[in-house]
């Protein structure tokens, strides 16, 4: 007994001071990402919030099977703790995600498929909250709501795979949020069809001229609700075939890039670019995350042990003032 | 099945036999006739989900009747999701009553003792699943003419509703049935049902968009898969965790 608590001691000992070294290591270790500063760190924070928020549902669903199958007080608890520290993450990778966006994006709620799941996700702890307190028998109490867990589990894989995929082909066409998605982008060409569309900005092609190796693209860009209208001029390197300079539409960060072009015709392939794609492939950055994901997890573990513990305290309280009739 | 064993003994054997002598299908049907009949007798459910339908629709023709696809390219999806909202509204309205109104006259235990937990959900799923097929037929057809909704594909749009108020019956049986030993009834079915119903909502909007825009069948069929393959998971899982909800 002693030796367990002395090894819980250490544990979390141990997790303090891994803590302290990711936030130091998030700030000191790394670098800047080029095209989103310091806001960048931030993937540091939300990203391993976001997962243990999946991975405590996950583990809250179990509990409730084991809760349904064998009856045991201790399972419930387990659920419920699970499902507590699973909001907190939750509400954490919410308000972190969207004070990010609000930097980087313009504005803090885009409507992205990964936006709407975590509402929703957030909207079913929610409702698992207010089901407990709506039922006032214990007994009961603990088997529906086992019930609705397990029945709010069934749905998120349509939530998490399905969803996005439709949004994407219709109303959500910012393929730039997703990664592994197609993002084709649209060719404009100067005796055709001169205004396209990347995401919900409107573009329009006012010329195409050549300086040297530089192909320069004049595109008037239009913002969502005629907030802003600027010309910004990208352009393309003609040796490398690559894009060669990149400006940020405005308002935002991400970029527009000329990624094809046609000098015959006067077509230039337009397509939008979102920072901070590429910021795992910094190794630095990439172990520091991984650390991260390692400590957040011990985090949620230690939290909803020790939460669960203080709700079974709680049950045999009242189940001693129940037999006793005295006020524990 | 022979049509005539199931029609008129049934009752009769659901009532009076023990729970598990009746075959699961007949014992269903018997429910489902049990849950019409008295339905008919009062038709609460029946004038509360159908007025309330009338209701929502008028409202919304009375801010959106002047509205043309002239003046907006944007409006078969607007329409999609104002048509889904009112059926999902009043959906939450009427599909909690059959479990709640056994609980509310205290007839739940007899309903326990005459039939399996499994024939008592398959006749509420049934019961509710006449309910929302009723109410989506008058819901839409009131929506198109006074809104004056030009439908595309109509053959599509009868698909994606069919198939959206299998899933939505699928999903909400089963949380009637929670709501139903609750103490907050009305408040609580939409706040369970709704986190539930999302990705059912945002499929079944943007393939009725699709149908009321007029575009081919091709782009419902991924809509109305997804759908499929909720209102079967949705269903099995229903079937596997009604006992625990159903016990006494």
């Amino acid at each position: 007994m002693s030796d367990r608590l002395r090894l819980e001691q250490a544990a979390k000992l141990l997790l303090g001071v891994w803590m302290a070294g990711i936030i130091v290591a998030m700030f000191l270790v790394v670098p800047q990402y080029v095209g989103l500063g310091d806001a960048g760190r931030i993937i540091i924070l939300h990203v391993p919030t976001a997962w243990i928020t999946t991975v405590a549902f996950a583990v809250s669903a179990v509990y409730s099977i084991r809760y349904l199958w064998k009856r045991r007080v201790a399972d419930d608890a387990g659920a419920v703790a699970s499902a507590e520290v699973g909001f907190l993450f939750c509400t954490l990778a919410t308000v972190s995600g969207m004070w990010f966006a609000n930097i980087v994006w313009g504005t803090p709620w885009n409507w992205d498929p990964r936006e709407t799941t975590i509402l929703i996700l957030l909207l079913i702890y929610a409702a698992y909250f207010a089901l407990r307190s709506a039922l006032d028998d214990a007994e009961r109490r603990r088997r529906l709501s086992a019930v609705y867990n397990l029945f709010a589990a069934v749905t998120m894989p349509f939530l998490l795979f399905v969803a996005p995929r439709m949004a994407e082909s219709t109303l959500h066409p910012n393929c730039a949020f997703i990664q592994g998605s197609h993002c084709d982008g649209i060719w404009l060409e100067l005796n055709g069809t001169r205004v396209g569309q990347l995401g919900d900005v409107v573009l329009a092609l006012q010329g195409v001229e050549q300086r040297g190796d530089l192909v320069v693209a004049q595109v008037e860009v239009r913002m969502p609700g005629l907030r802003e209208v600027a010309l910004l001029e990208p352009s393309f390197e003609l040796a490398s075939g690559k894009p060669a300079d990149r400006p940020e539409f405005p308002g935002q960060q991400f970029l527009l890039a000329v990624e094809g072009v046609d000098l015959a015709n006067g077509r230039v392939l337009l397509n939008m670019e979102a920072p901070g794609t590429g910021l795992l492939s910094n190794s630095r950055t990439f172990w520091t995350f991984m650390a991260a994901n390692i400590g957040f997890l011990g985090l949620f573990i230690w939290l909803y042990r020790l939460r669960a513990d203080v709700l079974l305290l709680q049950e045999r309280l009242a189940q001693r003032e129940v037999a006793y009739g005295l006020p524990a | 099945m022979d049509p005539h064993l199931s029609s008129r003994s049934t009752v009769e054997v659901a009532a009076t036999a023990a729970p598990s002598a009746a075959p699961l299908l007949a014992a269903a049907w018997a429910v489902f006739r049990k849950d019409v009949r008295s339905e008919l007798r009062t038709r609460y459910a029946l004038n509360a989900v159908l007025l309330f339908a009338v209701s929502t629709v008028v409202a919304m023709s009375l801010g959106m009747g002047p509205l043309t696809v002239s003046r907006n390219a944007d409006l078969p999806l607007i329409q999609a999701a104002l048509l889904w909202v009112a059926i999902l509204f009043a959906a939450f309205t009427g599909l909690a009553r059959a479990f709640v109104h056994e609980e509310e006259a205290r007839t739940a235990a007899a309903l326990r003792l005459s039939a399996r937990p499994t024939a008592v959900f398959l006749g509420k799923l049934l019961f509710n699943l006449a309910l929302l097929l009723l109410l989506v037929a008058v819901t839409t057809g009131l929506f198109v003419i006074m809104l004056r909704v030009q439908v595309g594909n109509p053959g599509l749009l009868a698909a994606l509703l069919l198939a959206g108020s299998l899933g939505l019956v699928a999903a909400t049986t089963l949380i009637a049935a929670i709501i139903a030993r609750a103490s907050v009834k009305g408040a609580l079915f939409a706040v369970l049902s709704f986190p539930v119903l999302a990705p059912l909502l945002v499929v079944a909007i943007q393939g009725s968009a699709n149908a009321l825009a007029g575009r081919g069948w091709e782009s419902g069929v991924g809509a109305l898969q997804v759908l499929a393959g909720y209102t079967i998971a949705l269903f099995t899982a229903s079937l596997f965790l009604f006992n625990s909800v159903w016990e006494p």
